[in-house]
């Protein structure tokens, strides 16, 4: 198999700031999966110049998402050699949870964090990504690309350097070298520079297509087929707004629209209702996530110390 | 060195790693890479020896995760030693390796000294085959001729910066030297190496090693010959002086005594160098009753010049020295009376 080398890594400035808060926050090191997709660069620029150009070298890599399981050695062993069955179900969770559009959300590889240490891959990180190179269920949509990306963080091993407080790598693992590539890592932020990243993104949230609103008014139709009709779609409703009702809907159209701007606005109201629930869902199961890592952290530590005698 | 701050179980690896390993091993840059513990270490760099030189390892256990068997970082030269490398097929699965980190058990105290053991045996066959590997005619006559020299160790530094060169570490004499000394305080056993640094021109290994290791092998039993006559002299010293007050029992290079000179006592302190007899003494005259204005005791000036005759019987050495101190004696007595005097 031939290595296709990146021109270079890029990744956008949400997904690398998250993923550092991830790593600074941390108990001790971690490491993840990334995921994101592959673009061949079309040249922008025309020369006259023909010099045969690297072929090769017009490959970039895009990390866009990423995932970290908070414990070491989730997916391989202390050898570095991947558990394929372990792997699988973590990214194909992942890659489930995202968009249907699978293309945006490819495994290209993993990262790993550790503080104080020099930033060289280890010996079990080299293993790891040539373990990873092997596997044969890499990128869907290119053939030939394995999970070659590996991002490398650390802090310097002197602490007192405070103002430089981490440092990271890009590199890609070569099969037939057996080697790390180091790579650039180019950040993609908003503005104009980097529109042609966020082309196909569509502000705009869908909001679910209601059958029952329109056959609301037709008095006709069997009781019991419209109720599981009526509850099916208040379901769906309920997940974008909390507490309206579908009969309400009809309030929005027809001969009630005197009325509409009101019940827009509950509309709204139940909307936003619904996103500060969520939030609020958030917080609190992220307060029993931290609950249940500081219990097994203590438990760990039972685990690691002698008991004293 | 303090085990202070690491994890218990770091500590009891690390503390059986110094206390077995073969050569002596340092510790430096201890720290820790847990957040809320920052001091509870758990990562720290390893100095060991190599080649007549240091190799600096990095070994990162895991405080948060104690179960975790450690990962190791090597030099920046280092980048394609990959000691553990899969060499498996296709499938990406080798149940069959095994080595010091498979099945690892952190409360088993030996487990860093067999990985750190392993990792040195495998980094010497990578070098060997390094080294091996450049081509170069008068090196590969070289190495077949040393090659069969049990612990060799060879190097090939290629730096950015530094000139490609090759390093050997020859050891020399196939003799125990542990053995030849009674009661040495070595808790490794003693080995001569000679550093060998390619490109070299002139004499050949196998040339140059026979007549250096008999030179080196006539100078180890002559130093530990010599040992034993220094302890004759020491002995001989004692129905003069009485029993030494102190002495040192191994390599005999010094001995103080308590001696009288009617109510005036004082000690002597006598060194040996590893010329002697050639070589004679140096004395040195502490007062046991006089001190100067810091406290501290009085004493001589090295005293090197004294009848001396390397061809003197070891009786007669003693009996000169002897001699000696009865003047000297009452000379140091008078200097004690007038430094006292001034406070």
């Amino acid at each position: 198999m031939a290595d296709l080398p990146f021109q270079k890594i890029t990744i956008s400035g949400p997904t690398l700031s998250a993923l550092m808060h991830r790593i600074a926050t941390s108990l001790g090191d971690v490491d993840g999966l990334l995921f994101g997709h592959v673009t061949r660069l079309t040249p922008s620029t025309l020369t006259d110049d023909n010099t045969p150009q690297n072929p090769d070298s017009d490959l970039v890599a895009t990390i866009t998402s990423f995932f970290c399981p908070n414990i070491p050695l989730s997916f391989y062993d202390s050898l570095g050699r991947v558990d394929s069955v372990t792997l699988h179900r973590l990214v194909s969770s992942t890659t489930h949870q995202s968009n249907s559009s699978s293309s945006s959300s490819n495994f290209l590889g993993w990262f790993s964090a550790r503080r104080k240490s020099p930033i060289r891959p280890s010996m079990r990180e080299f293993c790891v990504s040539q373990s990873l190179s092997r596997l044969k269920t890499a990128a869907k949509g290119d053939k030939d690309l394995n999970p070659c990306v590996f991002l490398l963080f650390t802090t310097p091993v002197h602490g007192e350097m405070l103002y430089h407080t981490h440092e990271y790598r890009a590199y890609q693992f070569q099969v037939n070298s057996r080697c790390f590539e180091p790579k650039t890592i180019a950040i993609d932020n908003i503005g104009p520079d980097f529109r042609g990243n966020y082309g196909c993104f569509s502000p705009n949230s869908p909001f679910p297509e209601l059958k029952c609103a329109s056959a609301m008014n037709d008095e006709v139709g069997e009781d019991l087929n419209r109720m599981e009709r009526v509850s099916k779609d208040q379901k769906e409703l309920d997940m974008v707004a909390q507490g309206f009702c579908v009969g309400d809907l009809g309030k929005l159209m027809g001969s009630e629209t005197v009325n509409s701007t009101m019940s827009l606005e509950d509309l709204y109201e139940k909307m936003l209702g619904k996103l500060d629930n969520l939030a609020r869902q958030v917080e609190k199961s992220n307060a029993k996530v931290l609950e249940m890592e500081n219990h097994n952290r203590k438990l760990r530590y039972k685990i690691a110390r002698p008991v004293p005698e | 060195m303090s085990y202070d701050g690491f994890l218990p179980f770091i500590s009891a690896q690390l503390q059986y790693l110094l206390n077995h390993y073969p050569h002596t091993i340092q510790i430096e840059q201890a720290r820790s890479g847990t957040r809320y513990f920052p001091g509870s270490l758990d990562r720290f760099t390893l100095l060991i020896p190599y080649c007549q030189d240091h190799m600096k390892w990095d070994v990162i256990y895991n405080a948060e995760f104690p179960l975790a068997a450690p990962d190791v970082i090597f030099g920046a030269e280092d980048e394609d030693f990959h000691p553990f490398h899969v060499v498996c097929g296709e499938d990406g699965d080798s149940r069959l390796v095994k080595n010091s980190l498979t099945d690892w058990n952190n409360k088993d105290p030996t487990r860093l000294l067999a990985l750190v053991i392993e990792l040195r045996d495998k980094y010497r066959s990578y070098q060997e085959k390094r080294v091996g590997e450049v081509d170069d005619d008068r090196l590969k006559f070289e190495i077949s001729t040393i090659v069969s020299r049990e612990g060799i160790e060879m190097h090939m530094s290629s730096g950015f910066e530094k000139p490609e060169e090759v390093k050997f570490a020859v050891p020399l004499m196939d003799m125990n030297i542990n053995k030849m000394v009674s009661a040495c305080p070595w808790r490794h056993p003693q080995k001569i190496y000679l550093q060998v640094i390619y490109p070299v021109d002139g004499m050949c290994m196998a040339e140059y090693l026979p007549h250096l290791e008999e030179l080196l092998q006539r100078l180890v039993i002559e130093a530990v010959t010599l040992i034993d006559v220094r302890r004759q002299f020491i002995e001989a010293l004692a129905p003069l002086l009485g029993r030494p007050l102190e002495a040192d029992p191994v390599f005999c290079r010094k001995a103080s005594f308590l001696v009288c000179s009617g109510p005036f006592t004082f000690m002597l302190h006598v060194f040996l160098s590893t010329n002697f007899p050639k070589q004679q003494p140096s004395l040195m005259l502490q007062s046991t009753q006089h001190f100067n204005s810091l406290g501290m005791p009085v004493k001589s000036p090295l005293i090197t010049e004294y009848p001396w005759s390397p061809r003197w019987e070891t009786s007669q050495m003693a009996d000169r020295i002897s001699d000696f101190l009865v003047d000297e004696s009452l000379n140091f007595k008078r200097h004690c009376n007038e430094s006292h005097l001034q406070y």
